[in-house]
């Protein structure tokens, strides 16, 4: 098999299994003590490898607009949105918690439509419709 | 607003999650190592979950975390950790058409775990499974 086919595949394993882990993690643990030891976990080994790899002096040459664009994207993502995709967890299924949250793609062909002006191939538009829809289901009819 | 916490919860961290690749992607404009990049990200997010914790008074939590809890947050921690990993090492090696679909069946991971593992405590109708299905197809769509 593919390297890259076995990694894609392994990425989405262990971000399915992620999840799970982390119900389990919540029934017992504050949720941004959870989140704490996920980050920690994250940027210890992130660390570890940049310093056994090219080092870290390219830190001291990223200017800083560029140091601001990722701190502003490590907010949103790592921050804010895993504190609300964890915290779904405490009140609907994980399933649906996780299902909804991956729907983030369509905020991007928004973005590309209505401030880029981007005109969609057919087959997005397809995908726009069955994700409204998974979504719709999950809200009303996957509420029990 | 309360019966729908989990819900719209699951749906800003969508919002999240969709906002902060385009902050990413300015950042990446540089022709910075995305591996930097991540390691900048996650250590903002990082230094503003400690400071939330200390200043929510929630560190003296810290030292009464149950065993059970803190071996399934570090385990949530590492499949964190191994996807991130995988996800930059299939998208160095392979075609971003063929990664970026594969990566997006995560939800469905999620979903067969839980059917697995987790019956007692998840609620999985026909709407759920045939939302997450959908939502996975669509967002495959919108990503080729």
């Amino acid at each position: 098999m593919d390297l890259s086919i076995f990694l894609s595949t392994l990425c989405a394993l262990s971000w399915g299994l992620q999840a799970i882990f982390l119900k389990v993690a919540m029934r017992r643990i504050p949720l941004y003590t959870t989140i704490l030891i996920t980050l920690t976990i994250n940027f210890i080994v992130i660390i570890a490898l940049i310093s056994i790899g090219s080092g870290f002096f390219q830190f001291y040459h990223i200017r800083f607009p560029v140091y601001f664009y990722f701190m502003i994207a490590g907010f949103l993502n790592y921050f804010l949105g895993r504190g609300f995709y964890y915290s779904s967890f405490r009140f609907i299924s994980v399933t649906r918690g996780t299902s909804i949250s991956s729907s983030y793609p369509i905020l991007s062909v928004a973005i590309s439509i209505m401030v880029l002006g981007e005109k969609l191939p057919i087959h997005q538009f397809l995908g726009i419709g069955l994700t409204l829809t998974g979504v719709y289901l999950l809200m009303i009819k996957g509420k029990r | 607003m309360s019966r729908w916490r989990g819900e719209l919860e699951a749906l800003s961290a969508a919002l999240c999650f969709g906002l902060a690749p385009i902050f990413a992607k300015k950042g990446l404009m540089s022709g910075l190592d995305p591996f930097y990049g991540v390691a900048i990200a996650i250590g903002i997010a990082l230094f503003v979950n400690i400071c939330f914790v200390l200043l929510t008074n929630q560190g003296t939590r810290l030292m009464s975390i149950k065993q059970y809890g803190l071996f399934f947050a570090i385990l949530a921690g590492l499949c964190n950790t191994v996807a991130i990993l995988s996800y930059f090492g299939a998208m160095s090696l392979g075609k971003v058409a063929l990664v970026v679909p594969i990566t997006c069946i995560y939800p469905l991971f999620t979903l067969l775990t839980a059917y697995l593992f987790m019956r007692e405590s998840e609620v999985i109708n026909r709407y759920t499974v045939i939302g997450s299905f959908l939502i996975v197809f669509g967002v495959i769509l919108l990503a080729i």
